[in-house]
């Protein structure tokens, strides 16, 4: 029975007594779920997926890709049409990009739904607001990058939207810029926000946002008794391990099938005259785009209004909501506000998009 | 108060042995449950609720049951159980006060009596201001380098009036313009500016009867449109938000008219909002049309979104 331990246990043992790999691996599998796993709480772990998905794809990129604007448009096209496995590699990251943004509206609508924001989650709360602003930071200075019209043209009206907001907003449009205009500058600071800044912000805001989560403890479920809680309650692994991990591969495998069926493709190299593009923003701001269509939010008032004001007076409130809504009530069927409220900001949004949608074909 | 480890615990006959583990409930980070192991070897250890617990104090734990009934408490598993170091609950250890007293390092020499701990504290914070501070000047001036350049007030050749073929008709000229961005070559870029051969009445409507003037950013007069002048050039960026509009033929409104595909800001031939969100009408941009018919303009840029129009290229 007493066999001698083999090279690898030795190696573990010996790593084990330096670092207590044992009571770390222990801390963060025996995490008790209260009221047990469920598929209701994948959408973080999901999160955290993409984004290491992205992060990875992302450097493989950079292999090819060079952020100059006579080279970013035909290293695009490099990496797409002649780099083995290039085009698969960049709709992977352009299709995981819209995959981070639905699973930030899932994962937000999830928690907001379970009341998971209130007392003692604030923080958590407030720490995963800032990473859903990376995370469309993200969006915003990822799609600039290969420097076709899309591009160009989404960069031109995104930036001059900020511009409206009161005092900053010219020197943050400058700023952005790199000077008056879209142009090179513009191409080398959001490649560096997009490489370096976003990503260190959001890998130290996501830890932070864990920590967090790991010090408060999971939420549970919004009813039950204490005794139902507790006779459900599991440890994170294995069952919401195994579950996470079930959600990681479908959500691998929805993108990969995206990559597949409608791989990217380059509009026209960016250039200051649109041609016969329109000019149209990525899906997820289509929202906000038909939105300044609107009457309302015409003239210099209104835009700022739909394009500053709205969005984030939107925000505050997000930020506002633990300390509002101090009800300890979590059961999202006892919240008539919250759900009501949900219902139209969710309705709001896909209305706005489909109906962005529709115009397009009114503009051919 | 909670029960401690190592305190004797009492029936209310006679005293059964000490307290050997703690169990805490994870849920409401109470203890729920002391171990009691008897003396005498052999003796299974018993798992006695906290329900149970008449009172403790600072070395006993004092039960309600007597000493008979002891054995009717379940016998202690340990297997069912793991330690507070192998599990995360979050706060669990915040208000658990089970230990046989402390567990204590000593405090370095050198640390007793420090005074002035306030003042180092402050001198670190007042050193890092000191590395911090000199940067924020050359690190604002390293990435504003490029934020204000110089308005470009060159006249450039853009195309010649004879592609204009009636009054009143947007005609899109195209053209290429050198750019120079600082440590790049010279690259050429497309732009556009939509010229007009305007009617009396559409001209009188763009110039007011005022003579339009244009400005360098010190205020100075660069050149001015005069109003008699029919061809008038617009800026091909909207005034709205920055994109690309076109001339176009909306068979529902009966007649032609500027429309911007993003969102939907429509301008008369004289650049006058009919509908949509911008604030301003189009913008023109200073032309001068020679003898043969060559038209140059100045490529002036406005910012897009504001009532009054400001220079930013």
């Amino acid at each position: 029975m007493n066999s001698q331990p083999s090279l690898l246990e030795k190696v573990f043992a010996f790593v084990d007594e330096r670092v207590g790999l044992k009571t770390i691996q222990a801390k963060m599998l025996n995490e008790p779920v209260p009221g047990g796993s469920r598929w209701a709480y994948v959408f973080g772990s999901c999160l955290l997926f993409i984004f290491i998905m992205q992060a990875v794809t992302g450097i493989l990129l950079m292999f090819y890709y060079v952020p100059s604007a006579d080279h970013a448009y035909a290293s695009t096209q490099y990496i797409i049409h002649e780099v083995d496995y290039g085009w698969f590699l960049l709709s992977y990251h352009f299709w995981g990009s819209s995959a981070m943004v639905v699973m930030v509206f899932t994962h937000m609508s999830q928690v907001f739904l379970w009341g998971a924001y209130k007392k003692p989650r604030e923080m958590v709360w407030l720490v995963g607001l800032a990473l859903f602003g990376l995370v469309m930071a993200f969006g915003f200075t990822g799609y600039l990058l290969p420097w076709d019209q899309r591009a160009y043209w989404a960069t031109t009206v995104g930036v001059e939207i900020m511009d409206k907001t009161p005092v900053v907003g010219d020197f943050i449009a400058r700023f952005l810029k790199g000077g008056p205009t879209p142009g090179q500058m513009t191409l080398s600071r959001f490649f560096v926000i997009h490489v370096m800044i976003l990503p260190a912000a959001l890998m130290g805001l996501a830890g932070l946002h864990l920590f967090l989560f790991r010090k408060a403890g999971p939420a549970g479920p919004f009813q039950g008794s204490v005794e139902e809680l507790k006779a459900k309650t599991d440890y994170f692994f294995p069952r919401q391990v195994w579950k996470d991990v079930v959600a990681m591969a479908a959500v691998f495998f929805t993108i990969c099938s995206l990559a597949f069926i409608e791989p990217v493709q380059l509009l026209e190299e960016a250039t200051p005259d649109p041609g016969d593009y329109h000019p149209e923003p990525e899906w997820y701001f289509l929202f906000l785009f038909q939105m300044l269509r609107l009457k309302i939010f015409s003239g210099e008032f209104g835009q700022f209004l739909a394009g500053v004001a709205i969005p984030n007076a939107f925000l505050l409130l997000l930020a506002a909501l633990p300390f509002i809504d101090r009800n300890p009530e979590r059961n999202i069927f006892k919240r008539p506000i919250a759900l009501v409220g949900w219902i139209v900001v969710m309705a709001g949004i896909l209305i706005f998009t489909v109906s962005a949608i529709i115009n397009r074909e009114f503009l051919d | 108060m909670q029960p401690k480890l190592k305190s004797k615990v009492r029936c209310t006959d006679r005293e059964v042995g000490e307290v050997t583990r703690v169990i805490v409930d994870p849920l409401s980070r109470e203890v729920s449950h002391i171990v009691v192991g008897r003396n005498g070897a052999g003796v299974p250890e018993r798992q006695i609720p906290a329900s149970t617990i008449e009172a403790v104090t600072d070395d006993t734990v004092e039960l309600r049951a007597p000493s008979s009934e002891l054995n009717q408490f379940p016998v202690f598993r340990r297997d069912e159980y793991v330690t507070i170091h192998e599990v995360e609950i979050a706060h669990l250890e915040d208000h658990l006060h089970v230990q046989p007293g402390e567990v204590l390092v000593p405090l370095p020499e050198l640390e007793r009596n420090v005074k002035r701990r306030t003042f180092f504290t402050n001198l670190t914070h007042a050193i890092g201001a000191l590395i911090a501070l000199p940067l924020v000047y050359p690190v604002l001036r390293y990435v504003m380098k490029p934020m204000y350049a110089p308005f470009d007030n060159r006249w450039l050749k853009i195309g010649n009036v004879n592609r204009i073929k009636a009054d009143d008709v947007g005609v899109q000229f195209k053209f290429k313009k050198t750019v120079k961005e600082a440590f790049m070559p010279e690259a050429e870029v497309d732009k556009n500016v939509w010229v007009l051969k305007a009617s009396p009445p559409v001209l009188e409507e763009v110039y007011k009867s005022k003579d339009m003037e244009f400005r360098d950013h010190t205020g100075g007069v660069i050149w001015t449109n005069k109003r008699d002048v029919p061809y008038v050039a617009y800026s091909g960026k909207c005034p709205h938000l920055g994109c690309g509009y076109k001339w176009r033929n909306v068979p529902k409104l009966g007649r032609q008219i500027f429309l911007c595909p993003c969102h939907l800001s429509i301008y008369d031939a004289s650049g006058k909002v009919l509908d949509g969100p911008a604030p301003r009408p189009l913008d023109p941009v200073p032309i001068r049309v020679a003898t043969n018919g060559d038209i140059e303009i100045i490529d002036v840029e406005y910012k897009a979104g504001t009532k009054v129009q400001t220079r930013i290229v």
